[in-house]
């Protein structure tokens, strides 16, 4: 893992046009290239310079892709992965040849279906029956039994059932029973006449022929179940019939789609092609090598440093190790931090998992939070298509932390589900909460408020230091030493400290009044004033713009005052804020402490149902605003003070990473 | 005491808020026009809200199963929107919900008309039919096996409904058709829907008072051009199909189109005074002597759409008007609408073969 951003470097390559495709498709495989367009390139060296239009167009590949991806989803077969593209098959797309086989496919598809809509009515038709008799609404039905003088049973049996419904011969006699439904009566009757149905009249048999004719309908409605599930899998089957055939038009769609849009940034002469991007430094032999063999080294590389670049420009990469993804994602959720400055992912993880243990300390409960996140864990890892649900991949991958570190503070604080089963290891949370903690290292709410606030001011600290670590490797030591999160800024923050802690020790009566402190104070204000004008000094002798003294005497004035009110109020309000993680300790101890009385209240089930259901709401509840509060603190009171997400982050074109199109 | 707007409404600002955008950033409806098939098109909608749709798809085969999820999808969602809510806006949501029943009650008293009055069997037809209750205890499967208008009526139970159709007989209906009754019960929905409104807290009441006058408005409007114009309707029928609320309802030049001569009838005229725009918004095809079938329906097909994209920019309004009010719920109900009839007509145009441009022109 790198404490900072990797290092990066540009390259500028020429290579000849014949070999330019195989050049893409080395350069699609090693998938690091983040490209740079021809049109951010110097313009006099544009000026030499052409694109092409492409031959394909990649909205049509796209297109052609999303139909193969449409049939795929419809015979419930995943879309290939991005590891099984393979550069080395890639061909010329045969948009017309895939068009036809699509449309094929999708008309049998569609023929299918129509067959299962139809079979489906059939259903319908026999469940409206079905359900009249099974809810003994025989009111809506009209059942006949009785005998043909004309015509063939057949026939009616066709025509009734174009009424949706059902006839029976009763076996070992000439009679029939005829299921229709009564709202129908006035078409049966006269389709009935025209058959020469007569009435029977044997009583034994028309009791028997209600149940007679369910069977027959069971019979039929199991039959139209099957029927259209039956066609549900022949749709299934078909499409799994072509899936070999789909998956290689999806993979040369994609794969050319991909080569496209390596392309697109290309730039031409007459015989060379042109191209420039960020790789990262420890990447970059790779790429060279590639594109030697590519091109049989018939190219000419460039590297460009990205220290003679401007640093906004540089793209920026950072790896941080697997296990880390969740801490990484809380960093990528806020923005990109400049090129060449500190990762923070290692920080946040430390700062997050402190402010959550701190708000939610318990081991019993820290186990069910790391419990959810494991199994969660495991279902996605043995369901890799599941969809994310609630608790999304990375949130359970946090909760396995976030569970460990509830756990270790929960230790720390002796609590087990809010019992003390175990003694404290620093000090009796609960026991300081309800202030009849004897003789512990905390004894009261004033101490966890304490140790909130100290752990705060190690968090802005931490911040500050990271700050001077980026404006020392960004040379900007003007700002190191004067600005509010500079050396300057610091200085003032520490006095500010001693002052509140002395103010405390002196039981809230006097403020320390050491000789130094006024003389520190004025001396860093007049600093702090004398910002603007030496910023101004030193932008002119770079060459920089020139304004009338008068504006630059109202922008310092303006940038000191602002300047002043964020140090004294800012800082202040930043140290404050983590008072919360006492709060929201505070609040659980409590809350743990009521349900714990609750149920004592009760004896056998109901106590127990009552402490369960307690650690539950805790849990949940609890739990969720720890985490917010924990990323709330990471992100204004922690980021603030060196984090200033200018950066631009690194997407190379690969095989399965592509978003550098959105760019 | 009546809470505040802020606690009533401020869950589901937020609530319906991210919902909205949510349905801003889909891309269904494009995808879906894209779609070359009805399979393609159902595969758009497997990853979406509407993944129901999909589900119903697979199993029937059936497009009118998949509006059939669709109704119960927006059947859950007014009542998920009425669930959030309490006291009076509550009731007035279920109002509104009000609407679809009276849409099945329609389309239980056609497939009645069809079995019954037309003699054509509705075999699976009533499968189709939204059973459970929506507001008002009606037994749908006894009106569907109705075998007379009396039965039918009974079936209604004791619903606010079965007044107006006690007004029709059997003998009615076979002689006259069902579309008086149909726009009977639609009047009695507005009747309804406004006598609601006032039962609103006061900023309640004014929004939506204004929101339903406008409404209402487009409504008649819409009535005018298509009975008025383009079916040629007859004055006093015209008249009666109005619903009697509105600037346009009590208006001096609605009378004077009604009681011109069919041919005389200038719709565009009429909807420029009350909705203006219509000819600067999509070059109308003036209506010449000869009056071509397929003009006219063209031109009645661009006044609705005109009225339409009205209807649509009046609930697009409403979302940056005060937000702890009903406003945000009509436009969430609105833009809900909207988006599943689109879906409903493209899929349907998909299942018809029809073709991406023809599509995007009927839905607008």
């Amino acid at each position: 893992m790198n404490l900072f951003t990797r290092p990066m470097k540009l390259l500028t390559a020429v290579v000849l046009e014949q070999t330019s495709d195989a050049v893409v498709r080395a350069l699609l495989a090693l998938g690091v290239l983040d490209f740079v367009h021809i049109n951010k390139l110097d313009p006099q060296q544009m000026e030499r310079l052409s694109s092409r239009p492409s031959t394909i167009s990649r909205s049509a590949l796209e297109d052609m892709r999303h139909r193969v991806e449409a049939l795929l989803k419809q015979g419930h077969i995943t879309i290939p992965a991005a590891d099984t593209l393979d550069v080395k098959r890639v061909e010329t797309p045969q948009l017309e040849q895939y068009k036809q086989q699509i449309d094929a496919l999708s008309a049998s598809l569609l023929s299918l279906k129509e067959k299962q809509k139809d079979s489906n009515q059939q259903l319908m038709s026999l469940e409206e029956l079905r359900r009249y008799i099974l809810e003994d609404k025989g009111e809506y039905l009209d059942l006949r039994l009785g005998e043909l003088t004309h015509g063939k049973a057949e026939d009616l049996m066709l025509k009734i059932s174009g009424f949706g419904g059902l006839m029976e011969p009763v076996a070992g006699t000439e009679k029939f029973i005829s299921l229709t439904l009564r709202r129908d009566v006035s078409q049966v009757d006269p389709l009935l006449e025209k058959f020469g149905w007569v009435e029977s009249s044997d009583v034994e048999l028309q009791r028997q022929a209600l149940l007679l004719i369910k069977t027959r309908l069971d019979e039929e409605h199991s039959k139209a179940l099957k029927k259209r599930g039956a066609i549900e899998q022949e749709v299934d089957a078909v499409v799994a019939s072509h899936q070999v055939q789909l998956y290689a038009i999806w993979s040369n769609l994609r794969l050319n789609e991909l080569c496209d849009q390596i392309k697109s940034y290309f730039a031409y002469t007459r015989n060379t092609t042109l191209f420039s991007g960020w790789v990262p430094t420890d990447q970059a032999m790779l790429v060279e090598k590639a594109i030697k063999e590519a091109s049989e080294g018939q190219c000419v590389i460039e590297w460009t440093e990205a220290s003679s670049m401007p640093r906004e420009q540089v793209p920026v990469a950072m790896t941080s190790p697997k296990a880390l993804a969740p801490f990484q994602k809380i960093v990528n959720n806020y923005s990109t931090p400049e090129y060449g400055t500190v990762n923070p992912t290692i920080f946040v993880m430390v700062a997050y998992l402190s402010m959550f243990g701190l708000m939610f300390a318990d081991v019993g409960q820290g186990l069910v939070l790391l419990l959810v996140g494991l199994m969660g864990s495991h279902s996605y890892k043995t369901h890799p298509l599941k969809p994310d649900g609630m608790l999304s991949r990375n949130v359970t991958s946090l909760l396995v932390y976030l569970g460990l570190s509830s756990m270790v503070f929960g230790a720390l604080f002796g609590s087990y589900f809010g019992l003390p089963l175990l003694p404290a290891l620093w000090f009796n949370y609960e026991a300081a909460v309800a202030g009849h903690s004897q003789g512990s290292l905390v004894n009261d709410v004033y101490g966890i408020l304490g140790i909130t606030i100290r752990f705060g001011i190690i968090i802005i600290y931490t911040g500050l230091v990271l700050n001077w670590v980026n404006l020392i490797r960004k040379k900007a030591y003007l700002t190191l030493f004067l600005d509010k999160n500079g050396l300057l800024g610091g200085l003032l923050f520490g006095i500010g400290l001693f002052m509140g802690f002395g103010f405390v020790r002196s039981g809230y009566r006097t403020f320390p009044s050491q000789s130094w402190v006024a003389p520190v104070v004025t001396v860093s204000l007049f600093l702090l004033f004398a910002r603007g004008f030496i910023s101004y000094f030193l932008s002119v002798r770079k060459g920089g713009e020139r304004h009338e003294i008068s504006h630059v005497i109202l922008d310092s004035v303006m940038e000191f005052l602002v300047d002043v009110l964020e140090i004294f109020t800012g800082y202040l309000s930043n140290t404050l804020s983590f008072m919360r993680v006492a709060g929201l300790g505070i609040a659980h101890a409590s809350l743990m402490e009521s349900f714990k009385q609750l149920s004592s209240m009760m004896d056998g089930f109901g106590g127990v149902a009552i402490f369960i259901l307690g650690n539950v709401l805790v849990i949940v509840l609890e739990g969720l605003s720890a985490g917010i509060q924990s990323l709330r603190l990471n992100y204004y009171e922690f980021f603030s003070r060196y984090f200033t997400g200018k950066g631009v982050a690194y997407e190379p074109v690969g095989l399965s990473n592509t978003r550098s199109e959105k760019r | 005491m009546s809470k505040d707007p802020v606690s009533v409404y401020g869950f589901i600002n937020a609530k319906l808020r991210a919902k909205i955008g949510l349905m801003r950033q889909s891309r269904i409806i494009e995808d879906l026009l894209k779609a070359a098939s009805l399979v393609e098109a159902v595969s758009v909608l497997r990853d979406s809200p509407y993944h129901a749709l999909a589900e119903a798809y697979d199993q029937t085969g059936d497009l009118q199963q998949m509006e059939y999820v669709l109704l119960e999808m927006e059947i859950a969602m007014y009542r998920e929107v009425a669930s959030y809510l309490e006291g009076k806006s509550a009731t007035f949501v279920n109002h509104l919900l009000g609407k679809i029943e009276v849409d099945n009650l329609k389309n239980s008293i056609r497939l009645w008309y069809s079995s019954i009055i037309r003699g054509r069997p509705i075999r699976y037809r009533s499968g189709y039919l939204y059973k459970q209750t929506i507001l008002h205890p009606i037994d749908w499967t006894a009106m569907v096996n109705a075998t007379g208008w009396e039965t039918l009526l009974k079936a209604l139970g004791q619903s606010p409904y079965e007044g107006i159709l006690k007004e029709y007989t059997e003998q009615d209906l076979q002689k006259d058709g069902l579309f008086s009754l149909e726009s009977k019960l639609d009047g009695f929905w507005y009747e309804h829907m406004l006598s609601g409104i006032q039962t609103l807290s006061r900023q309640d009441r004014e929004v939506a008072s204004a929101i339903f006058a406008v409404e209402v408005d487009l409504k008649n409007l819409l009535t005018l051009a298509r009975y008025g114009w383009y079916h040629r309707m007859e004055g006093s029928a015209l008249r009666t199909l109005l619903l009697p609320w509105g600037k346009v309802a009590e208006s001096k030049e609605t009378e004077r189109y009604i009681q011109a001569p069919v041919d005389d009838r200038d719709p565009v005229a009429l909807i420029n005074r009350f909705a203006g725009g219509l000819e600067q918004d999509s070059p109308f095809v003036q209506r010449g002597s000869i009056h071509s079938e397929e003009t006219s329906v063209l031109e009645n097909l661009k006044i609705e759409d005109y009225l339409e994209k009205r209807r649509h920019a009046l609930y697009r309004k409403m979302l940056s008007s005060d937000p702890f009010t009903i406003a945000l719920a009509l436009s969430y109900f609105f833009l809900n609408k909207e988006e599943s009839s689109m879906i409903k007509a493209i899929l349907n145009g998909k299942y018809y073969g029809y073709d991406e441009a023809y599509i995007r022109g009927v839905i607008g």
